[in-house]
């Protein structure tokens, strides 16, 4: 069933971002200043909010680990945890290289991306902890708790990085000037949010059955040993 | 379609596409290394068995 | 009568890690001399004169209380280790919150007392008048090494049964402890100029106090989850 599952969203995954790249490539008019550097947005901000929306559900699921013990829940925070660096660090990399274009340097204290750093210095740290326990049920319970700390950190990180730029003005990565967008360029970005959520529901679902697999493994290790 | 800044667009693009790619084919790796370490364990727990 | 019980508790668990710490000055004595050392350093990184000192003031003043201080955090909870000294500590009378807080306070003291004796020797080598608004730096220090405090007892805590302790306790706590150093570090150097914090800064003094309130009140619900299960 699982399995189904895995197909069948990888299939529409796909096919909604062939559609969108189609879109994106061909169909988009140029932006007057930025030449073709700009269409990157359409992935650039999809994977931050693919980011921090994981981020957000690992915290309810490892809070829901704490409250019921069922170590499922901590299998999905870790699957949700890990996908949501990979999707930070694709944010980060292309924030790069669209800061580069713009103002010839690969990167820029700017409010988000500075916020985004640090959120993924702390799920990486995250992804450290899980690395550095071997039992599964300390591993769980610790993981559980940093998740929590780093999500509430996550939310003062962005509103105190947001104060410190606007008192040091430097250049702003304006990802939307407010609403300044064109109707019709905003459009695919949110069908790209879409088709990123896909995608990392995908990779959530293969990561998890991955943990499921760990989890038989160390039971029937337990098993064998007693043996 | 503007060429300007078009190399850079897609290094952009190319670079969002190999993490993406990397770490799927990291997914498949780990998979296949706990798959054979399953197969090991059962493999053991039968012999101990018989 | 319950209130008073808790803080007389909490209180021992402080006085038992203080006079421990006294007793032997093994932590504060390592805590201070980098902390020396770090200034000392940074005054040959950078050159002390007198207008780009009061700019980087405060950052290097806090970078390294984050540094000496994370010896002083780290010790917090692994000196419990030896002698099964954490289990019985866990099977007293006292709750987890109330170690909590206890060992938060112990390092607290620990903390300032190397952050009051690093003002002086800054304030010689950099040539800083610190003693102006000395009223606003106490209170901005401590609401400061609170932040630190707290966040470096509950990941001493969390990562007490680690192999690789003394590493991931730093890569946990600086990513987290950003916000805080970030508005300590603003407000100190305002202060160092001899300016009292103005409007334009209480925002950064509503953080810390944030940031204080919140992660204390979040040790406090979760650490009894680190150390018992």
């Amino acid at each position: 069933m699982r399995e189904k599952l895995i197909y069948a969203f990888s299939i529409v995954a796909m096919a909604l971002i062939a559609w969108d790249l189609y879109r994106i490539f061909m169909v988009l008019p140029d932006e007057a200043n930025q030449g073709a550097i700009y269409r990157i947005i359409y992935f650039h901000v999809p994977a931050a909010i693919t980011a921090m929306v994981g981020f957000f559900v690992a915290m309810v699921m490892s809070a829901l680990y704490l409250i019921t013990r069922n170590l499922k829940f901590d299998s999905v925070a870790a699957a949700v945890t890990e996908v949501g660096v990979v999707f930070a660090a694709v944010n980060l990399v292309t924030g790069s290289i669209w800061a580069r274009v713009i103002w010839g340097i690969w990167w820029t204290w700017d409010a988000r991306l500075t916020s985004m750093l640090i959120c993924w210095l702390l799920y990486a740290g995250y992804l450290m902890l899980r690395r550095a326990t071997d039992e599964p049920t300390q591993r769980a319970r610790l993981s559980a708790v940093l998740s929590i700390f780093s999500f509430v950190d996550v939310i003062i990180v962005w509103k105190s990085i947001e104060w410190w730029r606007t008192q040091h003005p430097a250049p702003v990565l304006s990802i939307r000037n407010g609403g300044g967008m064109a109707p019709g360029m905003e459009s695919p970005l949110w069908w790209n949010v879409l088709a990123m959520a896909l995608v990392a529901t995908c990779l959530i679902l293969l990561r998890m059955r991955q943990e499921g697999i760990r989890r038989e493994l160390d039971a029937l290790r337990r098993y064998a040993h007693a043996l | 379609m503007d060429d300007r800044n078009f190399a850079f667009m897609f290094y952009g693009f190319l670079a969002a596409w190999v993490i993406v790619l990397g770490y799927v084919i990291s997914i498949a790796m780990r998979e296949s290394r706990l798959r054979k370490e399953l197969d090991r364990v059962r493999q053991m727990i039968e012999n101990r068995q018989n | 009568m319950a209130a008073i019980l808790y803080l007389r508790q909490t209180l021992a668990v402080a006085g038992k890690d203080l006079r421990a710490e006294l007793r032997s000055k093994e932590t504060i004595n390592a805590s201070l001399s980098f902390a020396l050392v770090i200034l000392l350093l940074f005054s040959f990184a950078f050159d002390p004169g007198a207008e780009t000192v009061r700019d980087i003031s405060g950052g290097l003043l806090w970078l390294v209380f984050a540094f000496a201080g994370a010896l002083i955090l780290n010790r917090s909870f692994a000196r419990e280790l030896m002698n099964d000294c954490l289990d019985s500590l866990l099977a007293s009378p006292t709750s987890g919150s109330q170690l909590f807080l206890g060992k938060c306070i112990a390092n607290f003291v620990l903390l300032m007392a190397v952050e009051a004796l690093c003002l002086p020797v800054f304030g010689i080598f950099y040539n800083v008048a610190w003693t102006r608004q000395a009223g606003w730096l106490a209170v901005v220090f401590a609401l400061g090494t609170w932040a630190l405090t707290v966040i470096g007892t509950m990941f001493s805590a969390l990562t007490v049964n680690l192999r690789l302790r003394e590493l991931m306790l730093p890569i946990l706590v600086y990513p987290m402890m950003v916000p805080a150093l970030m508005a300590a570090i603003q407000l100190t150097t305002v202060l160092m100029t001899g300016a009292p914090p103005g409007s334009e800064n209480a925002i950064w003094l509503r953080l810390l106090v944030g940031f204080d309130i919140i992660f204390t009140i979040l040790g406090i619900g979760l650490v009894e989850v680190v150390l018992i299960g």
